[in-house]
């Protein structure tokens, strides 16, 4: 019986999540109504209060008339579909420009840390600087089109993923780069075995963050001066004092803002399954 | 219980055999500011041997492993494995941690065939060998889990395995099971002496634990305090194969142990 004991003492057990107790299920869909509870409750509140001139409509629209410009730009006469096109793919380019240099740098910094020490005071002046400020210039170099708004989504995100991708490849565990330095690993070796894979999870949630800011940066090029984008809309709207409109916009913000960093986390998951 | 007791200094004579795999001559190191960590310490190791060291925790004797290991530089003495001054990533020596250093991102099969990669083993030949020693590790069912879904000894196993994987007549080893609980820690000691009975490399096992030291090693050297230095060395008359799980409810290892405890502290009163 002591053998016994001991051989189930002895016998490793794989730490898998076990499948959820049907509290925790119930508990997780609780969550979920009540979050449709507090949407439902809050928009019948606002239209009511708004129906009732308790609050001015012309200032705080109501949520019908933002439905009804929701559906009237995006299903009847379509007009919202070429700025969110617009903006949309003004961020994704913003992202992918500003991702690709910002990882190729920080590695570059990562690999040669002179090169890094050497511009540090630059990025350093240039992070502190709101890229934002940067946008009228931007738009008078470029124009009033795409260019200028994907040039301050790049300034943005290029800073975020440089410097988390710096931040990762130093976050390596120094027993790994031990355990390299006896197995008489390469420098090339080192940097795709160890280094690489230890800074990714942290890179992405530099992406994570980078997508957002991308985001940002579009559509304050968008409201400071463009010709198309969901900013021109937005800035429209509250010059005609469409405040439904404007809601609208931020609405569908929100919206693209939600999907695009459930989009990134599912990628995530998929890629570092290991974590 | 007679003990074969010798003391370093005066040194032993060089046996006539077919000489030290390890030879450590009048070594000592200090770290920068001045700290004296290891004083005239001279220890050879036979081809095939298992020696353990044991001593305080700072006693140096991580940093005598490091410079066997080549890790760091030899300061003042000579030290020599397999003939020649070590040199890090040299494939005479296996290295194991104290922490299991698995990479995280790789399953239990692929770390263990890390080292053997990294050494430029073929494919299929350390898959094979990771395979292999993964079912005698206790593996055989977690190769591909990754390290997070380990526990903590698993994950020791695994890295006792990727460091049994690597071809060397070497293996050099800083404390791997003193961060476990007892119960695991037997088993894991179990563990490597299976392994290293049916392949007998050299090893030099740091430890702070002498029953473990006892348990595992053929001779046991004890060191002192910082400076270290060593105090003796401990001839360990236990027949081999050896059972951990026997040896502890043997009377011959309970009674070398108080012996050498009795040594040890007239060594390090003396």
């Amino acid at each position: 019986m002591n053998r016994e004991l001991r051989a189930g003492i002895a016998r490793p057990t794989l730490l898998t999540s076990q499948p959820k107790p049907a509290v925790r299920m119930s508990s997780g869909a609780v969550i979920v109504i009540g979050r449709i509870v507090l949407i439902v409750v809050f928009c019948i509140a606002w239209q009511y209060l708004s129906d009732n001139q308790l609050i001015k409509p012309l200032f705080f629209g109501s949520p019908l008339g933002i439905l009804g410009f929701l559906y009237d730009g995006l299903f009847v006469n379509r007009s919202l579909l070429p700025h969110l096109l617009w903006s949309v793919s003004a961020t994704l380019i913003a992202f992918v420009l500003g991702s690709v240099s910002g990882i190729g740098c920080g590695l570059l910094f990562a690999v040669y840390p002179n090169v890094g020490r050497f511009f540090d005071p630059f990025i350093t002046a240039f992070n502190a600087l709101p890229r934002i400020a940067l946008a009228p210039l931007f738009i008078l170099w470029f124009g009033l089109g795409l260019v200028a708004k994907i040039a301050v989504g790049v300034s943005l995100s290029i800073v975020i993923l440089l410097s988390s991708t710096v931040a990762g490849a130093r976050s390596v565990d120094p027993d790994l780069l031990v355990l390299a330095r006896t197995l008489g690993a390469t420098p090339t070796q080192v940097f795709f075995r160890i280094t690489l894979p230890s800074a990714i999870p942290t890179i992405f949630s530099g992406l994570r963050l980078g997508l957002i800011y991308s985001l940002l940066g579009v559509i304050s090029a968008e409201i400071i001066g463009s010709v198309n984008g969901l900013g021109v809309v937005l800035t429209q709207s509250a010059g005609m004092f469409d405040t439904n409109g404007v809601f609208a916009v931020l609405v569908i913000l929100a919206l693209l803002g939600s999907v695009l960093t459930w989009g990134m986390n599912i990628l995530e998951k998929r890629l570092l399954r290991w974590r | 219980m007679p003990l074969a007791v010798t003391y370093p200094r005066p040194m032993q004579a060089p046996s006539a055999e077919d000489g030290p795999i390890i030879g450590v001559r009048d070594i000592s190191h200090s770290f920068a500011g001045g700290l004296a960590v290891l004083s005239h310490v001279d220890l050879n190791v036979a081809r095939g041997e298992f020696v353990a060291i044991v001593g305080p925790s700072g006693c140096g004797k991580t940093t005598l492993l490091n410079l066997m290991a080549g890790l760091l530089p030899v300061q003042s003495g000579a030290l020599t494995v397999n003939g020649r001054t070590p040199v890090a990533g040299n494939r005479e020596v296996a290295y194991m941690l104290a922490r299991d250093a698995l990479l995280p991102w790789l399953t239990a099969r692929q770390n263990a065939e890390f080292g053997a990669m990294i050494a430029g083993q073929t494919a299929e030949e350390r898959r094979e060998r990771a395979s292999s020693l993964l079912a005698k590790v206790g593996l055989a069912s977690f190769e591909d889990a990754y390290p997070k879904a380990l526990s903590h000894g698993m994950r020791q196993r695994a890295a006792l395995a990727r460091t049994f994987c690597l071809q060397s007549p070497i293996l050099l080893m800083d404390e791997p099971f003193g961060a476990l609980d007892a119960q695991t820690k037997l088993q894991l000691e179990e563990t490597l002496l299976g392994l290293w009975q049916s392949e007998r490399r050299t090893v030099v096992f740091i430890t702070h634990d002498l029953s473990e030291a006892i348990a595992l090693a053929d001779r046991v050297v004890v060191m002192s305090g910082r400076p270290g230095r060593i105090v003796a060395i401990i001839d360990i008359p236990l027949a081999r194969p050896r059972s951990i799980r026997l040896l502890q409810r043997d009377p011959q290892f309970h009674a070398i142990y108080s012996n050498v405890w009795e040594t040890l502290e007239q060594g390090l009163s003396g």
